[in-house]
């Protein structure tokens, strides 16, 4: 059977138009969950914090490691929100500069990760056959080993850092990335070659461009905005355990290790960045789990 | 009285882009010892008037809008969750298309035949052919043997021993005969059988059709027999109903309604089955596609594809008239001689 | 059914090996001298040269990773470079208490989330799936380092109703190790005043650790319970019409379960890994408080050891899911 030019030419055009009708589905059923909206809320909130929050602080002095010897212990009150620590330093304004080191830290990871695996898996995908089989028997035994010990061994290899700890997380993470590109790759793939051959001279990287990158990218940032939390969660168990951002750079979750031995008399030192965790741990998992079910086919029962 | 009388059944159900009119003034008469076929294209709204009548259609999405649906001389519509519950299973019958899936993988087939059968018998306990004050393990014992009894009836070899099996060790001409076992495990007077050959071979399809027709003319049963293939309703239906985008166009005696179809839709439907002697590339397929029902056209549904609407078709509703004795016409024009 | 588990068993040799050589190169991946780090600072140039020959790290690293090899074969997983200690001992000894609390931890999970993931699916959409969305997406938030904090602020310090932390008081006799599971053995050695001891040492961290994967099972018991929901054979058991009550108890649930109990596996061998937080917070003597340790000191045969046996449980505990799945799925059994 033939094809005529202009039937292969008007298919992206109703693809695009599907598409859209697609998108403006899923908003309006994101838009009628109300918890899919309080989540989106708390992550718009928790991104202006950590662009613009350091400059509203009250003590910017204590965001680069200033102290002041004379407040220790504040209880929370009208002039210390969340009261002060052990060395006298606003605890509000350590939680608020805290927003920008966890979200980055918690972006960068996934966001290599998925850099990382969507590489690795899109290549698994593609060309299938003993390259797919080893990267895949790789990220099945990856999958086996508990991520925190094997971040925290990489993360205590590379010594302490910011940029290592980012490494060591986003180096245990990049599995399951790899394994999502590699079933999407697949499963477009056939239907790829298909077109590939009816159209005969649009290229293989056309192809790519037009047909999985969508389709792949989709799922991938689905995954991206469900990992997000978790990713800030893991980088606060860090700071936590001693592995990861080190103060005087403010971090939740070596605050939070800090205020630890200032219990129970202490308790505002431990409870506010504890809370600032949670909430954006919360936020993203709000946020990721309403797009989801809203953007997943397979989840939307 | 008829067994079951639907009148002008209208439905509305609600989705993402507004109310769609699904079923839009149904009418049927179904006596008791007959098969009544209900033809139509898929999402002609057949299935749903077959799962309107055990009132298994979840509301919300789906309104009835109006209309009433007579089982036995009682109103269904008027009915209670409670009271459908007695019914279905006792004195409904119902089987679907799909016998992989429309038996639970996880469970022997005897185990899901016999919470059947110990409901229709907690509903009459004459099923079971036991007294009301029953003991539980009598009741097992005698659901057990009905079950067997049922099986054997529907041709299983060997039933006693296959009521341990899984579903997945029975062919799917099998487990289409265990899901009419166990539809007709309650003895009911109605049974809605929806597509229950579309997806076996053509083989095994004859022998269910066989199946069927023995068993209404042992149990007396009425049959509402759900397809879209013509063939099975000229094979066992001595009725027929024909339906196009929610309502029913023609309804008569199948020979009558098969010979001289009056309804443009039901021609064209007729006309568009393969015959012999037909030349290659003569198949006739039907121009247009079926309207949406969400914005469904103001007069006669089928007007838009009609080749004989004419303008009042496309402003008035047709009315179903009677033409002949028990064929029925939903055509503004069937009244007059055009070809 | 034999021959599946033979076929399982089988599969098993590849990831032992494939496994032994990723954990070996996790161990290597570890920086510094760990040999100068314990031989102390003041050690010569002769001292250093012997410890690393006393450990074979003179070696090149194949013949390292046989000489690895061949040892844990024969039971033989190292010693701490630090305490000299065997590693097998050292797992022997923290393994069952990281065991009993993850078990502890899973109990809990299982117990509640499979009925209010089952509720919310009936409910869907309404105010019991949203309310049980609302608390699994806030129970997988809590970091549990934090919420262990917490409960320990609350119930321990303010309260005073549980221990702060540890298995049990240094003053209580622990009972003759059987299983190394305090609970089991204080029952078995009938004495009940420690067993209760025991219990409420442990229930702060169970709590913690429990609670991430009773939210991961809430939300998977309603997801594949809205999946058997919209079946066929649930369709047809209410046209034949049996009652809502036996249908979601009897049919559905069996089905459910199985899809659920896969994700329960999965969870326990992550849990074995994520304790090292609780343990932390709560002062367990488990390994995961014994992997902390290892690693900050580089102490490189103990990771190895912690690594790769976590990794065999998480292996074994995923091969008895696929044998329950077995049980549960005629299909799977008798194919």
């Amino acid at each position: 059977m033939s094809v005529a030019p202009h039937d292969f030419g008007d298919f992206p055009r109703s693809a695009a138009a599907a598409r859209f009708e697609a998108w403006r589905r899923a908003f309006y059923r994101f838009s009628g969950s109300r918890l899919s909206v309080i989540g989106l809320g708390i992550c718009v909130f928790l991104v202006l914090v950590a662009i613009f929050g350091e400059s509203f602080v009250p003590y910017p002095q204590h965001v680069t490691g200033g102290i002041a010897p004379r407040a220790r212990f504040l209880p929370p009150s009208a002039t210390h929100w969340f009261g002060t620590n052990e060395l006298g330093q606003d605890v509000f304004t350590l939680v608020v500069a805290g927003s920008r080191v966890s979200l980055l830290c918690g972006f960068a990871v996934v966001f290599a990760a998925a850099v990382v695996g969507t590489v690795l898996g899109g290549i698994a995908g593609y060309y299938g056959g003993w390259t797919d089989d080893l990267i895949m028997r790789l990220t099945d035994l990856k999958l086996t080993i508990p991520g925190l010990i094997l971040a925290m061994a990489i993360a205590a290899a590379l010594g302490p850092g910011i940029v290592n700890m980012i490494i060591a997380v986003s180096l245990s993470w990049w599995p399951g990335f790899a394994r999502l590109v590699r079933g999407e790759v697949l499963s477009k793939k056939e239907e790829l070659f298909v077109l590939a051959a009816r159209a005969l001279g649009a290229s293989h990287a056309r192809l790519i461009w037009r047909h999985i990158v969508p389709n792949v990218l989709g799922a991938i940032v689905i995954k991206m905005s469900l990992d997000m939390g978790f990713a800030i969660l893991t980088v606060a168990a860090l700071g936590f355990i001693g592995i990861g951002v080190k103060p005087p750079t403010p971090e939740w979750g070596s605050l939070l290790a800090i205020a630890r031995g200032y219990m129970p008399e202490f308790w505002w030192t431990a409870v506010f960045p504890g809370l600032a965790i949670f909430l954006a741990v919360f936020g993203f998992n709000l946020l990721g789990d309403g797009l989801r079910d809203v953007l997943d086919p397979k989840a939307r029962r | 009285m008829a067994l079951l009388e639907i009148r002008n059944l209208h439905l509305y159900m609600r989705s993402f882009e507004g109310d769609a009119h699904v079923l839009n003034g149904i009418d049927l008469t179904l006596e008791r010892g007959r098969i009544h076929g209900l033809v139509g294209e898929t999402g002609c709204g057949k299935s749903l008037t077959g799962l309107s009548i055990s009132r298994l259609v979840p509301s919300p999405p789906a309104r009835y809008a109006a209309g009433s649906i007579r089982f036995d001389g009682r109103d269904l519509m008027e009915a209670s969750e409670a009271e459908m519950r007695a019914l279905r299973g006792r004195r409904i019958g119902m089987i679907f298309q799909d016998p992989t899936t429309n038996l639970n993988p996880a469970f022997r087939v005897g185990e899901q035949m016999i919470d059947v059968a110990l409901h229709a018998g907690q509903v009459d306990s004459g099923i079971l052919g036991l007294g009301p004050d029953a003991s539980r393990a009598e009741r097992r014992a005698a659901a057990c043997r009905l079950v067997v009894e049922m099986l054997g009836k529907v041709g299983i070899r060997d039933a006693a021993a296959r009521v341990d099996d899984y579903p997945h060790q029975f062919s799917g001409g099998m487990r289409q005969r265990v899901l009419i076992a166990m539809a007709l495990i309650g003895r009911p007077d109605l049974l809605i059988a929806d597509e229950p050959t579309t997806a076996l071979d053509v083989t095994v399809q004859a022998q269910i059709l066989r199946l069927i027709r023995d068993l209404v003319d042992e149990f007396q049963l009425g049959v509402l027999l759900i397809t879209h293939n013509l063939g099975v309703v000229a094979q066992v239906c001595s009725q027929v109903s024909v339906m196009y985008a929610g309502s029913t166009v023609e309804d008569g005696p199948t020979r009558a309604v098969f010979r001289a179809p009056r309804h443009p839709y039901t021609k064209a439907l007729l006309a568009a089955l393969p015959r012999e002697g037909l030349a290659r590339g003569e198949l006739k397929g039907l121009a247009g596609s079926v309207p949406s029902l969400l914005t469904p056209p103001r007069g006669c549904r089928f007007a838009p594809r009609c080749v004989h609407a004419i303008d009042t078709c496309r402003e008035r509703r047709p009315i179903a008239e009677e033409i002949q004795a028990g064929h029925t016409v939903a055509c503004l024009r069937a009244a007059e001689p055009v070809a | 059914m034999l021959p599946f588990v033979i076929r399982r068993f089988l599969l098993l040799i590849p990831v032992f090996i494939g496994l032994s050589m990723l954990v070996f190169v996790i161990g290597r991946l570890l920086p510094g001298d760990p040999v100068q780090l314990a031989a102390g600072p003041h050690a010569t140039r002769e001292e250093i040269a012997a410890l690393a020959a006393e450990f074979g790290l003179d070696q090149p690293l194949p013949v390292q990773y046989l000489a690895y090899a061949k040892g844990l074969a024969i039971g033989d997983w190292g010693r701490s470079i630090q305490s000299r200690q065997p590693v097998i001992d050292d797992l022997k000894t923290f393994m069952p208490a990281t065991l009993e609390l993850v078990i502890a931890a899973m109990i809990v999970a299982i117990l509640i989330g499979i009925p209010t993931g089952l509720l919310a699916a009936v409910y869907r959409d309404r105010w019991p799936d949203t309310l049980s969305r609302a608390v699994s997406l806030g129970a997988i938030s809590i970091p549990r380092f934090f919420l262990g904090l917490l409960l320990q602020l609350a119930l321990a310090m303010w309260l005073g109703l549980l221990p702060l932390g540890g298995r049990l008081p240094i003053t209580a006799e622990p009972p003759p190790f059987l299983t190394g599971f305090l609970l089991i053995d204080t029952l078995v050695a009938r004495d009940f005043s420690t067993f209760f001891l025991a219990l409420q040492h442990m229930a702060m961290p169970a709590v913690a650790l429990s609670l991430s994967p009773l939210a991961t099972i809430m939300r998977m018991m309603r997801a594949s319970t809205l999946e058997v929901l919209s079946q066929d054979y649930v369709l047809t058991a209410r046209a034949l019409g049996l009652s809502q009550r036996l249908t979601i108890f009897k049919y559905v649930l069996k089905n459910a379960l199985s899809a659920s109990l896969t994700v329960i596996g999965l969870y326990f061998g992550w849990l074995l890994g994520g304790t090292v937080l609780v343990e932390t917070v709560f002062d367990w003597p488990g390994i995961g408080l014994y992997a902390t340790r290892a690693i900050t000191t580089q102490d490189f045969m103990p990771v190895m050891g912690v690594t790769l046996c976590i990794g065999l449980i998480f292996v074994a505990v995923n091969l008895l899911v696929d044998l329950a799945y077995g049980l549960v799925n005629p299909k799977v059994r008798l194919s």
